[in-house]
């Protein structure tokens, strides 16, 4: 039992040391993101302290999110497509991909930072779509078939996160101003 | 707001530095990101000086227009979380004796546009409203001289961040010998002013910025002798960018005055985007050739008929809007509202919309 877990405790550490570049993009993905809705927090009303520990679970939730639907993509490619994947491999290419997210932090502009967001997420399926058609020499339809599932899923988890916080900083405006 | 009294100074200023920290990290991580393009773009554009000139500047206007857009933020939401002082809570803003007659049946707040540096109006805007003022009713107040794209009871000149800034800019833009830059310091100014009309429309932040100038509005109104049940009623005038202003702290001035509010725009410039239903009426005067307000149709989709669900789509269907047209009339200069030729028409259109009928008070929820 122990060898067990020793050996796949070995096979994750040897996945992450493979995987780091990957990784490391996805967790400054996150923090880019995470930074782009502060004003969210601040319209919560928290304190400093809070607002850091906002910023940092919600770079990690964003990662393991983005890592999740990178997840979806590789289970499908490995179940619909031709050539096998390997997981680093897959996940440094993935993470190439998000590389616009980077600068995700400037959503928080006002007026054009919502374009600006619906720019980088267009690039970045785009790119995703490009990967998987380059990669794994599967047709476009194809890529883009396999590929929007985890899009979506992604798009779906980020604005949950994001409408989130803003709905409860209306609801405080809303109770200062009283009932009409 | 709340919070206010329990901060001691030195956590209000640990508060916004570490706002600024987290701004600079933000920063950071855009500016390590275009670095790395910017090796892209060199290794593939070697040879094309200009294409690489123009890509840095697109790029650095790509880092810089969000970053100012952000920086504007800082002040608004700082004093949203109580780490500034300034403006009470709402339900401390009038005075709550039992009302007797109100002596200004009407208060004429008058937005001005993104030109507006300080309080006092341009010297072609305080000619205007006095005309206005001279031909207005007894019973109508006319509210001048409000700072409408600073939350702070401050001048741009004064704001603790950047006073340095602002002070040099405006030097530059009275003393400097060239033309040119005397130009560019002006549009800098303004650029400022332009950011908070993106700021009130944009449906993040545009709740409490209009939150935070309803108040700021609410705070004059009261100095001025208003007091909710009255029986007073507010007309939000706003002129080119002040018609945004006043299109978004309206139905908030609403909920905190308890008054009917209604707005007159005239050359305005704005997104359409807010509450509008509850208003005692929008009246829209606008010039046969003004571009800038044209281009403002097009800048907001939320104008446009392909939305027809958008509040001011709705308004506009509902029939609570009223257009008025001034032939030949441009957005500025000698053809703009302020002008000799035109500024008789623009007042008179302003009196024919007070003029009127108000919408009954179940009407407007007040």
């Amino acid at each position: 039992m122990l060898h067990e877990l020793e050996r796949l405790l070995d096979g994750l550490g040897g996945w992450l040391i493979r995987a780091d570049l990957g990784l490391g993009l996805l967790l400054v993905v996150g923090i880019s993101m995470s930074l782009s809705h502060v004003f969210a927090l601040f319209a919560n009303r928290l304190a400093a302290r809070q607002i850091i520990w906002r910023l940092v679970i919600d770079a990690l939730v964003l990662a393991a999110a983005f890592l999740l639907t990178s997840s979806i993509d590789m289970v499908l490619l490995n179940l619909y497509g031709s050539n096998p994947v390997h997981p680093s491999a897959f996940v440094d290419g993935i993470a190439s991909c998000l590389l616009p997210a980077c600068f995700y932090v400037a959503v928080a502009a006002p007026y054009v930072g919502e374009t600006m967001g619906l720019v980088i997420w267009v690039l970045m399926h785009l790119n995703v779509i490009t990967f998987v058609h380059v990669r794994f020499d599967l047709p476009w339809d194809q890529a883009l078939l396999l590929t929007t599932p985890g899009y979506l899923l992604a798009v779906l988890l980020v604005a949950l996160l994001f409408r989130q916080s803003w709905q409860r900083g209306y609801a405080m405006l809303a109770s200062e101003l009283g009932q009409p | 707001m709340k919070g206010a009294g329990r901060l001691y100074p030195w956590s209000q200023r640990f508060n916004l530095k570490l706002l600024l920290l987290v701004l600079a990290i933000g920063l950071g991580i855009n500016v390590v990101g275009v670095g790395h393009l910017l090796l892209a773009v060199r290794s593939a554009l070697s040879t094309a000086d200009l294409q690489l000139l123009l890509h840095w500047i697109g790029l650095l206007l790509l880092v810089l227009i969000p970053a100012a857009g952000i920086y504007s933020l800082v002040s608004e939401f700082a004093f949203w979380e109580g780490w500034l002082e300034g403006l009470p809570a709402p339900s401390t803003l009038f005075d709550h004796t039992p009302a007797v007659a109100a002596s200004h049946r009407c208060y004429l707040v008058y937005l001005d546009g993104i030109h507006q540096l300080e309080r006092d109006h341009p010297p072609r805007v305080s000619a205007f409203l006095e005309l206005l003022e001279q031909q207005l009713a007894a019973e109508t107040l006319l509210v001048r001289g409000l700072e409408t794209y600073t939350v702070m009871p401050v001048a741009l000149a004064e704001d603790a961040g950047s006073a340095w800034f602002w002070r040099r800019l405006f030097a530059l833009q009275e003393q400097h010998p060239n033309g040119l830059v005397q130009l560019l310091a002006a549009v800098l100014v303004q650029a400022n002013n332009v950011i908070k009309v993106g700021i009130s429309s944009d449906r993040r932040y545009g709740p409490i910025l209009n939150y935070e100038l309803a108040l700021k509005i609410s705070l004059r109104l009261a100095e001025l002798g208003f007091r909710p049940g009255g029986g007073s009623r507010i007309v939000l005038t706003g002129y080119s960018g002040g018609a945004e202003m006043a299109m978004g702290v309206a139905d908030y001035l609403r909920r905190i005055t308890q008054a009917p509010v209604s707005i007159i725009s005239f050359c305005g410039v704005f997104s359409g985007n807010q509450v509008l239903d509850q208003l005692s009426g929008i009246t829209t005067i606008v010039g046969s050739k003004d571009p800038v307000a044209a281009f403002g149709r097009i800048a907001y989709p939320g104008r446009s008929p392909l939305l027809p669900l958008s509040n001011w789509n709705k308004a506009l269907s509902a029939g609570r809007i009223q257009r008025d047209c001034i032939d030949g009339m441009n957005h500025n200069g000698n053809s703009g509202p302020f002008s000799e030729p035109f500024r008789l028409r623009v007042i008179k259109a302003i009196l024919a919309a007070l003029a009127l009928p108000v919408a009954a008070p179940e009407r407007t929820g007040c």
